[in-house]
């Protein structure tokens, strides 16, 4: 998360993958409605059949970079894990199944019933972040702008204004670094502590953003004297089509959750108890 | 560069451009400025707009393609015809087809993610087919020069490459007239020269006309025809060939706070002190070539002959004032009050500095200069403590910084910030001064007096109440100064002072600094205006590649061509023009316009120009 | 104008990613304080601009730099922007765009907890949780985001007094 490694233009080539060559919306809309509908699970086996799913997809179609691979295998299985472990501190022990015990501290008990649905939680929110990575590693900010442009007709003016803002990350990043500097020197907010802490970032605040908001008019200022936001629409070089296999891909992809879901159907459980 | 002769043949026609009696008042402010503007363009021609700080020269080149009024909200009086064209009725978008803007930011006119689509991005908005976009794209890089860059991320391109991308896109609207604020205002030499050669260029193929806005007229006067004078109010005081205007009317431009070459400037004096110069000379080699023609006037000879590198600033009579005034140093004799051994600084996982020797003494002007990422900025701060260096490599005062807590560290030396806002931690002004007293717990009384001294010196009285970030930019730049001033450090540090800050104000901040300077304190400024070192500065250090290239006397820099070669440098104007002079060996040696030979009568314009 | 602040406020909301996670592992209950933190792009534009659409608008950029930051939360900045932004700028519509007072602010942060908690009380089956658990659960939801706008508001007076809010056209 350094702003100097960050390059929102970078165009990501990587043949042979084909979450690359989909269009940016297809990725957004094919696991939506899977997202949408785990929300409402309560059980273990569909959300783990969703991640599988998410999983089986990335490592098909996206290409494996290192970081990518320690997502996958440590930080999504790690959270899942952690959430699921909370989740079960916090359960209600009158409501769950308490017939295998875990773990006792005094008076408190763990129960597995807890545990259970702890996990189903944790895996739960597991699958949907596996999925809404579907499309946030193989699509990069200016070619989804363009898909939002050009398949959902989002007006080209707010489109193309957060592709200008891409521009600033890192110079905020710097402006970031010499103010701290400055009010370091200037002995401001000294000491230690999360209160010292607050107030030091609360005088960043200020000469950033309005330092941020100065460069924002001086931009748009730029962009209107060339003509930017004069016409309905503009001249786009780069297409971004929705194509066939964007269509197969929402398709196939919608079939397989329905039949996940369909198989499993996670709400008789709740129904039923 | 003649085309304004072939401009006032008979059938004049229709100028490309026309600016009647405009006024444009910004809405919440009660005067218009320029109050009163006439002047136009023709086809081809190349006018050069000037006028004192405030006069609305920004604010005039905002009108001529309509953002104002259409963008920025404002009152306009008066007439802007483009093509004929009414920009008061025109939308910008018809406008943008007749007129380029380039603005004095390169990083704010960016939008996209390589070179390509910048300057694509013009011709696209105007609908234009993609093979057109794609041609004029082409032609656009081509002609600056950048085409074989054109997938490259704008970020990668230098200060003076982003100014000459910029240019490109103003090309690839197509507009036959060429609007440029102060393109040069924050580029290193190098980079000046870069956007010179594109321009100069331009002008030479003659099929577009530049209303250039420009404070640094040594490399501008080269490239125009015609040059327009505003004057404080913004009326058109002056319209007139270069000839006419720059040559012509000189001392009044002078008088008026217009900015002039150095050389111009320099000519001005030497003619005062009764050399016959005629006609004006605008650059170096013109002086030069005048020097070589005129007779130097009897009185003058005996009058430069006086030791060229004496005055208040001379090195040694400094050093003597430092000392009679910092007599509480006495550690002073034995060590200097700055001292760096083997410094290297790290920024992030690189080695920026590589092993950099300095002492300073104290009631030093000490001047950093070196090409763009050098590693002045980073020697500079390493020095305050601003980052964080290894322990035992540099001492200030007596005491290693890299372990002193920042408090103390700052009530032993100052740094003012390049942009001043970025160091302004208070709500008002007062409380601004009165931080660094009330961080070292003195009583509220003495705090107030010593703000309010602080606030009278720096001409901020009234201003006491206001929100720092309300000031002006030159009164920000005097706050900044005067935050790091009230502590009572000895030592002040600089990071180009000067930056965005036009010719007046950074005048105006340098005898400040000046002032500071004889009265002990110690002064180390980062700056690229070559110029304003030999002005002031005692001692130059040239840093290169986060070494030091070479530490010296700034006369004994200045002569060394090859170390500035090396360095990416360039010679100040004035030796430019002196150096090696075979007629007139009392001048050879000067390089500092205080140095020159004056009539008494002038001394005092020499040292008071531009404090008004 | 929307942009700088959906810049900035886009980059704060990507480095408080980590707070998410750290809440939905060990604190569920409060996981509204935090949830909260996306009041702020709407709240800054709106105090500063005074503007319809400036919520709406920042918070879409807010999003989309965020995302762009942290793929991994890009669905969920998405659906913050749009409930965020979306009661904001309702609340603001409804007024007319005329009240631009503390309380109207914070009533827009009101709702908006309410509507969030609704759910995410699903998503994290707070049923399932113990009841004291799930009243702090609510009233953190609630709280969290008025909370919230109450920085968020503090924020854009101090710009606003360092004349950075000066009227503009449009944008
Ligand atoms: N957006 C604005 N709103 C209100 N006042 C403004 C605005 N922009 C400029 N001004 C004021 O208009 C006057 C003219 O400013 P302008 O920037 O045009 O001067 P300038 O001749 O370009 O000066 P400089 O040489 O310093 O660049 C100044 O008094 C300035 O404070
Ligand atoms: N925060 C940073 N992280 C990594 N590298 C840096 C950082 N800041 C500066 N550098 C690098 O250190 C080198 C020296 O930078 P520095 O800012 O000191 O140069 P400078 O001489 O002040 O240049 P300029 O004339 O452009 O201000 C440059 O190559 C720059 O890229
Ligand atoms: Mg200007
Ligand atoms: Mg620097």
């Amino acid at each position: 998360m350094t702003a100097t490694t960050f390059d929102p233009y970078a165009r990501v080539v990587a043949p042979g993958r084909f979450l690359f060559a989909l269009n940016p919306l297809a990725k957004i809309a094919a696991p939506l409605p899977a997202i949408v509908l785990l929300v409402f699970a309560r059980d273990l086996a569909t959300p783990l059949a969703f991640l599988a799913l998410a999983y089986a997809v990335l490592l098909a179609g996206a290409r494996m970079t290192g970081r990518l691979v320690l997502v996958l295998l440590i930080a999504i299985p790690a959270a899942a894990l952690l959430v699921g472990l909370g989740m079960s501190l916090w359960a209600d022990a009158a409501r769950v199944d308490t017939s295998v015990t875990i773990l006792q501290i005094g008076g408190w008990t763990l129960y597995g019933g807890a545990v259970a649905t702890g996990m189903a939680t944790g895996v739960r929110l597991a699958a949907i972040v596996a999925l809404a990575l579907i499309a946030g590693i193989s699509t990069n900010g200016p070619d989804l702008v363009r898909s939002l442009v050009q398949q959902l007709r989002v007006p080209y003016r707010i489109g193309y204004t957060a592709l200008a803002a891409f521009r600033f990350v890192p110079r905020f990043g710097y402006e970031l670094d010499v103010i701290r500097q400055a009010h370091r020197v200037r002995g401001a907010h000294g000491g230690r502590g999360p209160f010292a802490a607050i107030a030091r970032w609360w005088g960043y605040i200020v000469p950033l953003l309005a330092g941020a908001i100065r460069h924002a008019e001086r931009v748009a200022l730029a962009m209107d004297a060339r003509a930017f936001g004069a016409h309905p629409d503009r001249t786009e070089r780069h297409l971004v089509p929705w194509r066939a296999r964007d269509t197969v891909f929402v398709l196939v992809f919608w079939a397989v959750s329905a039949a996940i879901l369909w198989y499993f159907f996670p709400w008789a459980v709740p129904a039923a108890s | 560069m003649t085309s304004a002769a072939s401009g006032a043949a008979a059938p004049r026609p229709v100028p490309l451009l026309q600016v009647r009696d405009l006024g444009i008042r910004h809405d919440g402010s009660a005067t218009a400025t320029p109050a009163s503007a006439t002047f136009s363009v023709a086809r081809g021609e190349v006018v050069l707009l000037l006028g004192p700080s405030g006069a609305g020269k920004s604010t005039l080149a905002l009108a001529l393609n309509g953002l104002i009024p259409h963008a920025v909200p404002a009152t306009i009086d008066g007439t802007v015809l483009v093509d004929g064209l009414d920009t008061r009725t025109t939308p910008v978008a018809t406008l943008s087809t007749h007129v380029g803007m380039v603005f004095q930011d390169p990083d704010a006119q960016l939008v996209t993610g390589t070179l390509l689509d910048e300057v694509a991005f013009g011709p696209e908005n105007l609908r234009m087919p993609v093979d057109e976009v794609l041609a004029r794209s082409e032609d656009a890089l081509r002609r600056v020069g950048l085409w074989d860059r054109r997938h490259e991320n704008p970020d990668r391109l230098s200060g003076g490459g982003r100014q000459r991308l910029a240019i490109a896109c103003a090309l690839a609207m197509g507009s036959p007239l060429l609007v440029l604020d102060e393109p040069t205002a924050n580029l290193d030499p190098q980079g000046i020269d870069e956007v010179y050669a594109a321009l100069g260029d331009l002008v030479a193929a003659g099929d577009r006309a530049i209303v250039l806005v420009e404070h640094n007229l040594d490399a501008a006067t080269a490239i125009t025809d015609r040059v327009v004078v505003l004057d404080h109010d913004g009326h058109t005081v002056a319209d007139g060939t270069v000839d006419d205007v720059l040559r012509g009317r000189a001392d009044e431009l002078h008088a008026m706070g217009v900015w002039l070459p150095v050389a111009t400037i320099a000519a001005l004096r030497l003619r005062a002190a009764g050399w016959s110069l005629d006609p004006l000379p605008l650059d170096p080699a013109e002086l030069r070539a005048g020097l070589e023609a005129a007779e130097a006037p009897a009185s003058a000879v005996r009058n430069s002959v006086s030791t060229p590198f004496s005055g208040p600033q001379d090195p040694i009579s400094a050093d003597s004032a430092a000392s009679r005034l910092n007599t509480e140093h006495t550690a002073a004799a034995t060590e200097p009050l700055i001292r760096v051994r083997g410094l290297r600084t790290r920024r992030g996982r690189t080695e920026v500095l590589h092993g950099v020797d300095l002492d300073v003494a104290a009631g030093e002007f000490v001047a950093i200069v070196g090409a763009n990422g050098a590693g002045k900025t980073t020697l500079l701060q390493s020095i305050a403590g601003v980052v964080r260096v290894p322990r035992g490599q540099v001492r200030v005062d007596g005491v290693d910084v890299a372990r002193i807590d920042l408090r103390s560290l700052s009530r032993r030396i100052g740094f003012v910030f390049q942009n001043p806002e970025h160091q302004f931690i208070a709500h008002t002004v007062f409380d601004e001064l009165a931080h660094g007293l009330r961080l070292q717990k003195l009583p509220a009384d003495e705090v107030r007096e010593r703000t309010l001294e602080v606030l009278r010196r720096f001409g901020l009285e009234d201003k006491a109440d206001v929100h720092p970030f309300l000031l002006s930019g030159g009164q920000k730049r005097r706050l900044s100064v005067g935050t790091a001033l009230v502590a009572g450090a000895p030592v002040l540090a600089l990071d180009e002072p000067t930056f965005g800050q036009d010719r007046a104000r950074a005048d105006e901040l340098m005898h400040l600094l000046r002032g500071l300077s004889e009265a002990g304190t110690t002064i180390l400024v980062v700056t690229h205006d070559m110029q304003l070192v030999t002005e002031y500065a005692h001692r130059t250090i040239v840093v290169g590649d986060g070494t030091i290239l070479a530490d010296a006397p700034t006369s004994e820099i200045f002569a060394d061509e090859a170390l500035l070669q090396a360095a990416g440098l360039r010679q100040p104007p004035l030796r430019r023009a002196f150096a090696g002079l075979t007629r007139h060996p009392s001048l050879a040696g000067v390089t500092r316009l205080a140095d020159l030979p004056h009539s008494a009568a002038r001394v005092a314009d020499v040292h008071t120009e531009g404090a008004s | 104008m929307c942009a700088a602040i959906g810049v900035a406020t886009g980059i704060a909301t990507a480095l408080w990613s980590p707070l998410h996670g750290l809440s939905a592992a060990f604190a569920i209950p409060v996981y509204g304080l935090v949830l909260g933190f996306h009041a702020l792009p709407g709240v800054i534009a709106q105090q500063v601009l005074r503007l319809p659409w400036v919520a709406l608008i920042t918070h879409a950029l807010a999003a989309l730099i965020a995302s762009a930051f942290v793929p991994v939360m890009a669905g969920r900045y998405l659906m913050a922007a749009l409930v965020f932004g979306g009661v904001q700028e309702g609340v603001s519509a409804l007024t007319r765009y005329r009240h631009w007072e503390t309380w109207r602010f914070l009533l827009s942060g009101f709702v908006t907890g309410a509507v969030l908690a609704v759910p995410m009380w699903f998503a994290f089956d707070v049923a399932s949780l113990s009841p004291w658990a799930g009243i702090t659960f609510v009233v953190a939801f609630v709280l969290g985001p008025v909370a919230w706008t109450a920085v968020g508001l503090a924020i854009g007076t101090a710009l606003r007094r360092a004349g950075v809010a000066r009227a503009t056209v449009k944008r």
